[in-house]
């Protein structure tokens, strides 16, 4: 088609085919998903976050239904890095762009896994778990100290070979100073939001539904929370972002283009339709040239001001 | 073609998460648009379920899968004892129906009462030794499915036992089973946001620590790798 939209585009240093990726922990290895999604048809996908050794998950109920989302308590059950890349890499079709996700309790296991992935170039990018809500002993308390956070950051340039994007926690007071801390630690670029904390209650058991208690709000009820974040720190620095946080259709992920995104992650939807990638990216492709413009990059901060 | 204890999961645009939901039976399409009719039995229990009951006809709803691993095919020439409870005799169902010939099947379907019992018609058609309980006696034994399987199990040639319905019931059975020293395989019901192995929500805790995923690694079971006491 001669009036065919350019797609592509550049995250960080990371090329993508299109703007659409898929969220860590709501994607497996890539594979689980290529029984029901040509993994071609999207910019690519970021893995289930990965630590130096495997670890095994909370013990159930680790998920519950709330309006317009869900509660998760995962806990960061993953095979580790080895297996990763020495048994999920190879498992993957050709053309298929991976972006890993690294986390740890402390500085030195984020940068052991980056060393690990440094010499494997199957991975395109890093991107830094600096937010996950449920556990205590790690995740939240990077993303939520900007010293902590900025140390990390530099932790992981110094022991990474790919582009660093640092995924930012919802749970601060001012997302624009934590963004601001990742830009000045030398990070490539930003991913945001994670989860909300959160929590809910069967009252007939008188229990948390989560066994683990507090857990993480995704889904369509954290998507304005989420374009909010995306346009302060949008605001707030220069390197690249990407949105994060209910997108569940093409307006969705055009929205956070338009606040200044270059790039987005479907996540939860991916849960109950795991085609939604594929056809947000269809979606935005046809939007951009319906209303004319030519570069699916010429809508990334194209927000017009009243 | 779908297989006994396959699960697809079922969705309307609210609430937000499917609902894995055994497959009752396949049939031959009823229309033009649909390549199979596929079916399924449901209780309201809540938002979800009443939403999809107030579908009429033509109302479109998404389905994905097949998912999971489904029963395995008894042995030809094999005693097997089915149990189904709730709507948990919607996955035991094909089983019976399916049965190879020569294997010699006995059906043991419980509920609260007869009314609460659904497709019975189809049930009774089957080519199985049918009994029936219900906890209140309207409808075949009064009292649990697990008097009838404990009379069959004593018999002595059972091959395998095949469990579907609510946790209680199914570590029940499995208990009964494991006394007799017969196989009894279950088919879990967690709930589950993805039913392909990405969300890790099912998680089914196993003997040796870890965690089985129910969509992934079941929702079919042998019981002996499922520890009960950790189930939600």
């Amino acid at each position: 088609m001669s009036d065919a939209v350019d797609m592509r585009v550049d995250l960080a240093g990371i090329p993508l085919r299109n703007p659409v990726l898929t969220a860590s922990g709501t994607f497996g290895y890539g594979t689980e998903l290529a029984p029901f999604l040509d993994l071609t048809r999207i910019g690519g996908f970021v893995a289930k976050s990965l630590t130096p050794k495997p670890r095994i998950g909370n013990p159930p109920p680790r998920i519950a239904e709330v309006p317009a989302g869900m509660l998760n308590a995962i806990s960061l059950e993953n095979v580790g890095v080895e297996a990763f890349v020495e048994d999920k890499l190879p498992a993957l079709p050709e053309g298929v762009t991976v972006i890993a996700s690294v986390f740890g309790t402390e500085p030195a296991h984020y940068a052991e896994v980056c060393e690990r992935l440094a010499e494997v170039p199957r991975v395109a990018g890093i991107e830094v778990n600096a937010s996950c809500p449920h556990v205590k002993a790690g995740g939240i308390e990077f993303g939520q100290d900007p010293k902590m956070l900025g140390d990390l950051v530099t932790v992981v340039k110094r022991a990474a070979r790919q582009p660093v994007l640092v995924k930012l926690s919802p749970n601060v007071t001012r997302i624009a100073d934590m963004a601001k801390v990742c830009e000045d630690a030398g990070a490539d670029g930003l991913s945001l939001i994670n989860a909300v904390q959160a929590m809910d209650v069967d009252i007939r058991r008188r229990r948390t539904v989560l066994r683990n208690g507090l857990g993480g709000l995704s889904g369509p009820a954290i998507r304005p929370i989420a374009l909010r974040m995306v346009w302060q720190a949008a605001q707030a620095v220069k390197i690249p972002i990407c949105g994060i946080g209910g997108i569940s259709t093409p307006e969705d992920a055009i929205k956070f283009l338009l606040c200044g995104a270059t790039a987005i992650q479907v996540g939860t939807a991916n849960y109950l339709d795991p085609e939604a990638a594929g056809r947000i990216a269809d979606g935005i492709a046809d939007y951009a040239r319906e209303q004319g413009f030519p570069r699916v990059s010429d809508l990334v901060g194209a927000l017009e001001s009243w | 073609m779908l297989s006994p204890g396959e699960v697809t999961n079922v969705r309307r645009d609210d609430p937000l998460l499917p609902r894995p939901m055994a497959v009752f039976r396949q049939r031959p399409a009823s229309g033009p648009e649909s390549p199979s009719d596929v079916e399924v039995l449901y209780k309201v229990e809540g938002r979800g379920t009443a939403l999809l009951a107030e579908a009429r006809e033509g109302a479109r709803i998404r389905l994905v899968g097949p998912l999971g691993r489904p029963f395995p095919t008894p042995r030809p020439g094999a005693r097997v004892v089915v149990v189904g409870g709730g709507t948990g005799i919607a996955s035991v169902y094909g089983l019976a129906a399916e049965a190879p010939s020569g294997s010699r099947s006995t059906l043991i379907l419980g509920a609260r009462s007869a009314t609460d019992l659904m497709a019975r018609a189809d049930f009774e058609a089957l080519p199985a030794i049918l009994q029936f309980t219900t906890e209140d006696g309207s409808l075949g034994e009064k009292g649990l499915v697990t008097a009838p399987l404990e009379r069959a199990l004593a018999e002595g040639d059972v091959d395998t036992v095949y469990c579907c319905g609510p946790t209680p019931m199914m570590r029940a059975c499995a208990e009964r089973a494991a006394a007799a020293g017969v196989t009894c395989v279950v088919s879990l019901e967690n709930n589950m946001a993805c039913g392909f192995g990405v969300c890790l929500g099912c998680a089914a805790p196993r003997p040796a620590g870890d965690y089985a995923l129910v969509c992934r690694d079941g929702p079919v079971f042998d019981a002996s790798e499922i520890q009960w006491d950790g189930l939600p």
